[in-house]
């Protein structure tokens, strides 16, 4: 219905008149995340002199000390097994969450969809602390292995079992976020299309497959995409949990970033693995953005 | 279609189990706040057999935590209210208007998601300095706040398009002014969305640690997280009970606001933000 009152449907540009509800909003992220973003990206070209106590032009030398330095190797190898790992955990529980929670046999449905959320709501440095105590030598799981008669090892110092901790407390932190979301997908499809499928005979991890997963897929690209994006950039849980160690066996990227920034001041090469980072998200965010605009 | 009884009790066992396990570590928690050093390690699964409050009270008297717990607050109430107030009529405007930049502002707030932290906070810190904020609240509020703004815009656009334009307009026709129009009409309408940004904002406020880390210079000037992480000695020692009941007295509040907000959170997300 075409209307001619003057708030209606927007011919051509109406910039004038959204520019005062849009002012503050421009102003605070034009200051805290347009110039702070161009002025970090733009300390890789600086190193710290201890000769002349400050930083200087470098160039690309912060890129290429990067190329030659094993400490960082280690930590972009451990970011993409970290990353890629915790993300499939999150999905399967999550999803396998959602759909029982979705069940209309369940009882008491409403208390567990909001039970299933409290990892939600803890902070990120409260969750690493618990599940430190949990990997203690003499904590909770090693007594729940040893009433099994098995000799718990030690979690969280031997370098082939510390970053997997680090998967083990993010899968249990994301699994909240894959289950609400994808519950609310489950919700939303349609009752006989399940049904159909049952008549056709179609088994149930086929109906899953072919049907559920297919009529979810948008809003399934994007709780994994935006889990990709969180849980590399994270920084809380291996920062409690292990400190990146031993040596640099569970170091990942945003905290190697970090103690070459702070603890070892060379915000330049800081900078510079943060960069690294942000060209891997950029692909994740490019297919993000397509997918929520389309 | 039913299932049979055997089907329907496997999916109840499946439930409690999964339930359990994302629900026992805060249990555990809260047992280890209220035992001794030695309980805590003799019996690790185990109920309480003396709980004591010793804990709570060497946390609350012996250290900095109800200050960190008042920065905490500060810092979280400022930043939910700043964030509505911003992004409640900027959502309104990417809802209502159309204006050049359009696209490339929801992609900027949308590819905000993934600048790297080490990054945006060194050139925070280039920001915070001149300002003479480094170390100080508002600098954090001012933080938080932008972190939370682009997926709160994102949810109130949403929020906004479902509310027909047709209402504002039969209010103008009514007599109503355009500002009144939007008080009247657009802003009730809409509370459930501000909820929704409100329960996130707070969420991300309270919880968040990185840049509080960076930022915080001072033990009196930590909020929670920072607290809490520095509870961790230097030699690796830590005190679990007192830890415990830290962690606690941090976790609490918040979760209990979140169980009461996350229904509108959930419904934006899943309504406006995402979908």
């Amino acid at each position: 219905m075409p209307s001619s009152s003057t708030i209606s449907r927007w011919p051509g540009g109406e910039g004038r008149r959204a520019l005062p509800f849009l002012l503050p909003a421009l102003v605070v992220l034009c200051m805290v995340s347009l110039y702070p973003l161009v002025q970090g990206v733009s300390r890789v070209f600086y190193s710290y002199r201890a000769l002349a106590r400050q930083d200087v032009f470098s160039g690309w030398e912060n890129f290429t000390l990067l190329l030659s330095d094993p400490t960082f190797s280690a930590a972009f190898l451990n970011s993409i097994v970290w990353t890629a790992t915790s993300v499939a955990g999150m999905f399967l529980f999550g999803y396998a969450l959602a759909t029982m929670l979705n069940s209309k046999h369940l009882r008491f449905r409403r208390f567990f969809r909001t039970a299933s959320l409290v990892p939600w709501a803890l902070p990120g440095v409260v969750i690493s602390l618990i599940w430190r105590y949990i990997f203690l030598p003499n904590g909770p799981l090693n007594a729940v292995l040893g009433s099994l008669g098995l000799r718990g090892p030690e979690w969280l110092t031997n370098p082939s079992l510390a970053l997997w901790t680090c998967v083990i407390a993010t899968v249990w932190m994301g699994t909240p976020f894959v289950t609400v979301m994808l519950l609310a997908g489950l919700q939303s499809l349609e009752p006989e299309l399940l049904e159909a499928a049952a008549i056709d005979g179609a088994s149930y991890i086929q109906s899953q497959v072919h049907v559920i997963m297919p009529s979810m897929r948008k809003m399934i690209l994007i709780v994994l995409t935006l889990e990709t994006i969180w849980t590399f950039n994270s920084f809380d849980i291996v920062f409690v949990l292990t400190k990146g160690g031993p040596g640099s066996a569970s170091m990942t990227l945003p905290l190697y970033a970090y103690q070459n920034a702070f603890m070892y001041y060379q915000a330049g090469y800081g900078a510079a693995i943060g960069v690294v980072i942000l060209s891997v998200l950029l692909l994740a965010v490019v297919f993000y953005i397509r997918e929520v605009l389309r | 279609m039913s299932l049979r009884p055997w089907r329907v009790a496997l999916l109840h066992v499946c439930v409690v189990v999964m339930i359990g396990v994302l629900t026992f570590p805060l249990i555990l928690l809260g047992f280890n706040s209220l035992k001794s050093e030695v309980e805590i390690f003799d019996a690790p699964l185990g109920i309480p057999k003396a709980p004591t409050l010793a804990n709570f009270r060497s946390v609350m008297l012996g250290t900095t935590f109800s200050v960190n717990m008042r920065n905490s607050f500060i810092v979280a109430v400022s930043t939910v209210l700043l964030a509505v107030v911003v992004t409640a009529p900027a959502g309104y405007a990417m809802s209502r208007f159309r204006f050049r930049g359009r696209t490339l502002f929801s992609m900027w707030l949308l590819a905000t998601q993934s600048f790297p932290g080490i990054i945006m906070v060194l050139g925070l810190f280039t920001v915070l300095t001149v300002y003479g904020l480094v170390d100080r609240l508002p600098g954090l509020i001012m933080m938080h706040t932008s972190f939370s703004m682009p997926f709160s815009i994102w949810l109130l656009k949403g929020y906004f398009d479902k509310i027909p334009v047709e209402l504002e307009e039969a209010a103008r026709i009514d007599g109503c002014s355009r500002l009144g129009s939007l008080v009247r009409v657009v802003f009730p309408l809409s509370v459930p969305g501000l909820l929704a940004v409100a329960t996130f904002s707070l969420l991300l406020s309270w919880n968040e640690f990185f840049f509080a880390l960076v930022v915080m210079r001072s033990n009196v000037n930590y909020t929670l997280p920072v607290y809490l992480a520095r509870f961790v000695g230097s030699g690796g020692v830590v005190q679990w009970g007192p830890l415990s009941a830290a962690a606690l007295l941090a976790t609490l509040p918040v979760l209990l606001l979140f169980l009461l907000g996350q229904r509108y959170l959930v419904s934006g997300l899943t309504g406006g933000a995402i979908k």
